[in-house]
């Protein structure tokens, strides 16, 4: 493993800069503020059930507390959910598909950490095989702690969520952005030096204006360096002659 | 009627349409709560959906067909709704006809059809396959049924349909003079509607929601919208057949939504069939209920 890898700065507390200054025009605030309010109260929850607090969700969803009351409904695609639900442990292999599918997920896009596993590893804190902290690598809004944390908890995890969406609080996505490097340093630490996905972070900054100082680093340009430019799968169909079909 | 009068019906109408297909996606999942023994959503959850799907940042194209593809699935069904007489305003009723609004009501699906193959998703491309094969297999029942009642009624035109049933009285409805048709077309309507045990082609826990798998943003609001159309004009289309149209807003909407509730409570209480099991199903008992009519009507 190259130097590069070896000094990411240790578990810092990001901040999400803010570089949009507030709209002049009166209407355009209350718009904002009409869809900020449509937003909190509409989640499409992608559950990502990693481990043992999946089960606490079906109660959530079915009739005993019914999260659709808060507007919040299960969603089966990224690209059509909210909110990314990552309910337990989380091993190294888990955080792959964790990361690719957060990033086809549709901006603005919120993460909960569910169960004390993605806080800080949880029982799983000397497995080697397993990702202790989830904001390492993803910019989490609200972890809910507990082994397992009850329904109960659950759903006043979401609500709190939906305070934070409304009051424009949550804006953690925008932290992926403007500190790619540093989450983008984390991952290669797990994954190895040639970690790639299919999303461009950067070009994705670039287009939502949110490229800082801390978009870029040494990172970045380590994953330039080890970037295969993306190639569509080759669709073939063999039947071999002799096998009757 | 005055060009100017056409012009704010043809304005009103998809609009009315709207509104009245978002309390039908309300009472939709409220039916569905309830028959979980659940409270369901909150009165403006279809708008707030809707208003959020609209204002994501992130609004993934794939490109130009994709975009007209969901102008075509929304589109479709705006045409549908001027075609579509209400009290008060009957738009282009008089010039179109139940066979041109038949046709108009295919447009949606391909138009999805065109939108899901620009995506390349093999989810969605199995699903779209599948809504296409849905779609043969309710639309010749639907067919056979919009034969059979404009030979009951002499006409296609959807004004002189209701006319007609509207002289004689309750009496005279479609669902009186020709009831095994209009059983075929409840029937019908499950798979129009895409409602369960004809959803194969949405099938969320097995192809990630089928043609709407790529959709996000701005595209899945249209699609919202789009629902909210075709459960308008199912309801509108049936109650325009055979429960009398309607004469005054206060009978008729009542009447739309009832007809939009039987599926919706058949549909939560079902798993879903084989893609060749719906085809098998529909061309089987809704096809034979319809001839059956059909020879009764024709005697």
């Amino acid at each position: 493993m190259s130097n590069e890898l070896e000094n990411i700065p240790i578990r810092q507390e990001l901040e999400v800069l803010q570089s949009g200054q507030k709209r002049t025009n009166p209407l355009a605030n209350v718009f904002d503020g009409l869809v900020k309010f449509c937003r909190s109260r509409s989640m499409f929850m992608l559950h990502y059930c990693t481990g043992c607090g999946a089960i606490e969700l079906p109660p959530a969803m079915t009739s005993r507390f019914d999260m659709e009351r808060l507007g919040i409904q299960p969603m089966v695609t990224p690209r059509q959910a909210d909110i990314l639900l990552i309910t337990g442990y989380v091993s190294i292999k888990t955080l792959k598909r964790i990361i690719l599918t957060y990033e086809q997920m549709g901006s603005p896009k919120y993460v909960i950490g569910i169960c004390s596993c993605t806080v800080n590893g949880g029982m799983y804190w000397q497995s080697y095989a397993t990702a202790k902290v989830l904001r390492d690598y993803l910019p989490v809004d609200v972890y809910i702690a507990g082994c397992m944390p009850r329904p109960e908890a659950v759903i006043s995890g979401l609500r709190e969520l939906m305070e934070d969406i409304s009051s424009g609080r949550a804006e953690s996505w925008k932290k992926y952005y403007q500190h790619y490097d540093y989450y983008l340093g984390n991952q290669q630490k797990l994954f190895g030096e040639d970690w790639q996905t299919p999303t461009d972070i950067i070009a994705e900054a670039r287009h939502y204006d949110l490229m800082t100082e801390h978009t870029l680093g040494e990172h970045t340009a380590l994953l330039e360096k080890h970037q295969k430019p993306l190639e569509a799968l080759e669709m073939r169909l063999s039947v071999k002659d002799k096998q009757k079909v | 009627m005055s060009p100017g009068e056409l012009i704010i019906e043809l304005f009103l109408m998809p609009l009315v349409a709207f509104v009245v297909g978002l309390g039908m996606v309300l009472m939709y999942r409220r039916i569905g709560a309830r028959i979980q023994r659940r409270v369901g959503p909150p009165f403006f959850q279809p708008i707030y959906d809707i208003i959020k799907l609209y204002g994501k940042h992130t609004q993934i194209s794939h490109g130009l067909i994709h975009e007209i593809g969901i102008i075509m699935a929304v589109g479709g069904y705006v045409a549908a709704e001027t075609l579509l007489p209400v009290p008060g305003m009957s738009g282009l009723a008089d010039k179109g006809g139940v066979v041109t609004l038949a046709y108009v009501m295919m447009i949606p699906s391909l138009g999805l059809a065109l939108g899901v193959g620009q995506c390349a998703n093999p989810n969605g491309s199995i699903g779209i396959s599948r809504a296409l094969t849905a779609m043969l297999a309710y639309d010749i029942p639907f067919i056979l049924v919009i034969f059979g009642a404009a030979y009951v009624y002499g006409t296609t035109n959807l004004a002189d349909i209701i006319a007609i049933q509207q002289q004689q009285g309750p009496g005279g409805w479609g669902i009186v003079q020709m009831p095994l048709l209009a059983l075929a077309a409840l029937l019908s309507l499950q798979g129009i509607m895409g409602k369960q045990p004809f959803e194969i082609y949405i099938a969320p826990a097995e192809i990630a929601t089928g043609p709407m798998v790529e959709m996000s943003g701005k595209f899945m609001g249209g699609l919202f919208v789009m629902q909210c159309f075709q459960l308008y004009t199912v309801g509108v289309l049936y109650t325009t057949l055979f429960l009398g149209g309607g004469e005054y807003w206060l009978t008729f909407l009542p009447k739309i939504f009832s007809v939009v509730a039987i599926p919706m409570m058949i549909a939560f209480v079902f798993p879903r069939y084989r893609t060749e099991d719906v085809i098998r199903l529909l061309w089987k008992w809704p096809v034979l209920i319809a001839l059956t009519g059909l020879a009764v009507v024709l005697r």
